[in-house]
């Protein structure tokens, strides 16, 4: 009999803990479909790349990249160069509150709460910004065991002239080192033609260090996620951003 | 008093904590021949500033109250607010941000934009106050004002623009150049007072041609005649300029900076020039009150003396002669003899003594008229009452006051240390409201609340030292709170009939958590079947629980109740027993809806050299905080962060020590959040402990 009563019992969608919230919020997360069994994107010690022009939602994929793996337990270190700590935040507040409202959970604030300590946001101004630097302070943190990444994204990290390959495999020796997975984006510009592969231009002398590379097209009415290089699943999924709420979708 | 509206400006001078606005004050009181001597904030000649009139923060070489003064520069009457630089007095910088017309935003050469300025910043930025910023202490070894500059632009968001540049810095500080009139300007005489103006000396000469092209193209996008003047290039006088900058900072749109220092005396007259030339007159700012007879809708006041009086008390302080009561008046006169209303409490009162006040000493006046700012005595009101004429209902805005989050019992020491303090106390919860006090009822101590650590200090202090009031003080105490996590059921009979009338209720419904308030209570009675007239009486039954919640005896928040159904008996019912029913059901229901305690959580940000970025996030990770980022800027570094109220007793001395002293921060209340079980456990056994020690 109380067997039954069991079976029969419903469960309200507010008393659902935490740990069913995230599972449910992961499994309908559109990036599943181009990960990898244990949700990665990108191998250990992989570097990858979202491309687009100004405005058109760089920022709005790295954090929800970086929501995803939040939301799998791993910590994740948020670097910009340029925009200071507040703005950052913002975005990401911004963008799960609209996963929030898209999924239908009322309890996203005290989720918000329970995620913010996997979150680490690290801001420098460009000029003061170096992969030697940041390999300093990630160091400094790990040492003392306040914080240890298993994903960095780099937000505005300058493509121009002066980047040269060196800093890359620094960067890559750094994601190895760590274990974890680097993203960080590439402005493009609307008037550069593209190399022989399709690579922008500002990566197309590094493309071989990269293990994905996404593009971020504007289309009729929504933004493409076009994938320029990528092994497996990720290139045959048909991606999408919504530009009124710049989330994911299939 | 027959100035004109135009020529009267109430300014305040608002900074960091150590970026020298008391010094400041002090020399402009001197330069406005208001004082005539200069004494510094932690003098040795044991006088201290004039502004800083408490003994405290004499002592401390800080200000706390803001005293309100006023002084006369260039035929025009300037009232001075100096505000307090401390975070934990934010409601003091607050009120004194109502009542300004414009202010000073005064910033350290060498610190810069520090967190602190931050925060003044953004009360400025809500309250809406056009500002001139002025970056002090050029002669400190450091010292970069354009670097300040670039810092307002950056840190602040504001269009900051140089009107000057320095002659020489560090110890070389010799005077400011003025890009208005490009000459330069030199201090001469032991106090600075004898102005000497020159050519610019040639090696500034290019550089400053070139900052006041930029003035000129900034300032033209304010005035068209001015833009007109710059593309065909013809002579631009100063006055052209300041009128365009005017328009500006009246729109907020700009930020003129201006610069020197106030200790070596230099570039003081300069500021005071500009805080005349470009900051607004009363006429100039629009001030709304609130109709109390019209559903607090706003209304616009005007600025004529004529029309009926509205006039709000923004600062209280006890004087010899009773309770001196800062007043601005916003529309009409204020005259002695004159009968007004407390809107607040519809008491009636007759102005007695009009004084207008120059920090400790004061001078009587008959009236005040709209626009200015004075003083009255012997009314008896709380800070934030508005007086008005008695044809109106107005209140002037009300300002957001936020709970306490810490509390500390106080013990007096005798019997007349009890006395004084009951008049300390009644004194200070009247000049603040985030300054509370009550007598707990099971310990009979007295206990005070505030916002902070030092907050409570400084009135403990402020006890002995004024009202002579010897106390002890116990262990500080975080407001914790609790609150339920489920939906939970009660179905609750209230009955007992022994002897004489017998008491019968029942009450059942449920509770669950609410997130947009502290408590609500819904009736969903239907048939009767509990009596409409004892249905207040429920209500009043499970807001008694809500004072002590059954898990640690905190204060209950977030609580939905709705009743449903109940039973009533024809005799036996009566209000009191459908308290207790109500009662019993929430004390049945609330262990059913699984309550967890809530702890107040503090934005604390930090303020260290880069080099000591990693052990500040050690003391953070330390004590339950959650880093949310860390900014770098040139050599220094911003922590931001979330931590607990009852991890941060005694941080500024750990901080201090592991940063030598090179680190600073603010904490303000950020929010409520849940106690992790362990820490519960914790406090759950040292209650067990207290609890036994009563015993």
């Amino acid at each position: 009999m109380s067997s039954q009563n069991q079976n029969a019992q419903i469960i309200y969608l507010r008393e659902r803990n935490f740990i069913m919230l995230k599972k449910d919020l992961m499994m309908r997360n559109p990036l599943r479909a181009v990960s990898d069994e244990n949700g990665y994107i990108l191998p250990e010690g992989g570097l990858g790349a979202v491309v687009a022009r100004a405005g058109v939602g760089k920022t709005a994929l790295l954090v929800q990249l970086s929501l995803n793996s939040l939301l799998k337990g791993d910590k994740a270190l948020h670097i910009s160069l340029g925009d200071p700590v507040r703005k950052v935040s913002l975005w990401y507040k911004e963008v799960f509150n609209n996963i929030g409202i898209q999924y239908q959970i009322e309890k996203i604030d005290d989720l918000w709460n329970e995620l913010l300590p996997q979150r680490f946001i690290m801001t420098f101004n460009i000029d003061g910004f170096s992969v030697p630097r940041l390999d300093e302070r990630l160091t400094e943190l790990a040492d003392q065991n306040i914080f240890i990444p298993q994903m960095i994204l780099i937000d505005g990290l300058p493509f121009n002239k002066e980047m040269k390959r060196t800093d890359l495999h620094a960067l890559k020796e750094l994601s190895e080192k760590f274990n974890s997975h680097i993203w960080f984006t590439v402005r493009s510009h609307r008037h550069e033609e593209p190399d022989s592969d399709g690579m922008p231009i500002q990566i197309a002398d590094f493309s071989d260090l990269l293990d994905v590379v996404i593009k971020l097209e504007p289309q009729e009415s929504d933004i493409k996620l076009n994938v320029l290089k990528g092994s497996g699943s990720i290139s045959s999924q048909d991606l999408s951003l919504d530009p009124a709420t710049m989330l994911i979708k299939e | 008093m027959s100035i004109e509206m135009n020529k009267i400006r109430n300014i305040g001078i608002s900074a960091h904590i150590d970026s020298g606005k008391t010094t400041l004050t002090e020399r402009i009181l001197f330069y406005t021949q208001r004082i005539h001597a200069i004494h510094d904030v932690k003098g040795k000649d044991g006088v201290g500033a004039t502004m800083d009139s408490m003994e405290l923060e004499k002592e401390r070489g800080i200000t706390i109250a803001s005293a309100a003064t006023f002084c006369e520069w260039d035929n025009h009457e300037i009232n001075i607010i100096d505000t307090p630089g401390h975070v934990d007095f934010t409601i003091e910088v607050e009120r004194s941000l109502r009542v300004l017309d414009g202010a000073i935003l005064v910033l350290c050469s060498v610190g810069g934009v520090q967190s602190q300025s931050i925060t003044v910043d953004q009360q400025m930025k809500r309250y809406k106050v056009p500002c001139i910023a002025f970056v002090n202490k050029c002669d400190r070894s450091g010292a970069n004002p354009e670097r300040v500059v670039e810092q307002l632009r950056e840190k602040l968001g504001h269009n900051a623009i140089a009107m000057q540049i320095p002659i020489g810095l560090e110890a070389e500080h010799e005077g400011v150049v003025d890009l208005t009139t490009m000459k330069a300007i030199y201090f001469d005489g032991d106090n600075g007072d004898i102005l000497r103006v020159e050519e610019i000396p040639a090696e500034l000469l290019e550089s400053a041609e070139l900052k006041r092209e930029e003035l000129i193209e900034q300032a033209s996008n304010y005035c068209d005649e001015l833009a007109e003047a710059f593309l065909e290039e013809s002579e631009i006088s100063a006055e052209m300029i300041l009128s365009a900058m005017r328009k500006g900072v009246l729109k907020r749109a700009v930020t003129p900076v201006y610069m020197g220092s106030a200790y070596k005396n230099k570039g003081v007259q300069p500021l005071l020039d500009a805080s005349v030339a470009l900051l607004p007159d009363p006429s100039e700012v629009s001030n709304t009150a609130l109709d109390l007879d019209n559903e607090e809708a706003p209304i616009e006041l005007g600025t004529d003396s004529s029309e009926p009086t509205v006039a709000l008390a923004f600062k209280l302080e006890d004087g010899q002669y009773g309770q001196l009561t800062y007043i601005r008046v916003y529309q009409g006169t204020l005259a002695k003899g004159d009968t007004l209303i407390n809107t607040r409490n519809g008491r009636k009162i007759k102005i007695g003594r009009l004084v207008r006040m120059h920090s400790s000493q004061m001078e009587d006046i008959e009236k005040i008229p709209a626009g200015y700012i004075g003083a009255l005595f012997g009314i008896d009101c709380a800070s934030g009452d508005t007086f008005a004429d008695p044809k109106l209902n107005y209140s002037m805005t009300s300002m957001f006051v936020p709970n306490p989050v810490i509390s500390l019992a106080i013990i007096p020491k005798d019997n007349k240390a009890q006395i004084n303090m009951s008049k300390a106390l009644n004194r200070f919860s009247k000049e603040d409201p985030t300054f509370r006090t009550f007598v707990d009822d099971e310990t009979n101590e007295t206990i005070i609340e505030g916002m902070g650590e030092l907050h409570l200090e400084v009135y403990v202090e402020r006890m002995r030292r004024e009202y002579n009031a010897e106390v002890t003080t116990g262990q500080p105490r975080v407001a914790y709170r609790e609150t339920i996590t489920k939906r939970a059921e009660f179905n609750y009979t209230h009955k007992k009939q022994t002897g004489g009338s017998g008491q019968f209720g029942r009450v059942a419904g449920y509770m669950e958590p609410f997130s947009e308030g502290e408590f609500e209570f819904i009736n969903k009675i239907t048939g009767g079947s509990i009596p409409t007239q004892f249905i207040s009486s429920c209500e009043k039954g499970f807001k008694a629980g809500l004072e002590k919640g059954a898990l640690m005896e905190f204060p209950v928040t977030g609580i939905r109740v709705e009743i449903n159904d109940g039973a009533a008996h024809t005799v036996d019912s009566s209000e009191m027993a459908f308290q207790a029913a109500a009662r019993g059901a929430f004390q049945e229901a609330y262990k059913k809806a699984k309550p967890v305690i809530h702890e107040p959580i503090m934005k604390v940000v930090i303020e260290t050299p880069t080099e000591f970025q990693g052990t500040v996030m050690g003391t953070i990770n330390q004590r339950r905080g959650t880093i949310l980022g860390a900014q770098e800027e040139g050599p220094m570094c911003v922590v931001e962060s979330q931590v607990p109220l009852a991890e941060m007793f005694g941080y500024s001395t750990i901080l201090r020590s592991s940063t030598q002293g090179k680190a600073q921060f603010t904490m303000e209340f950020a929010n409520y959040r849940q106690v992790p079980q362990s820490i519960t456990e914790e406090l759950q056994k040292k209650k067990a402990e207290e609890g036994k020690g009563a015993a």
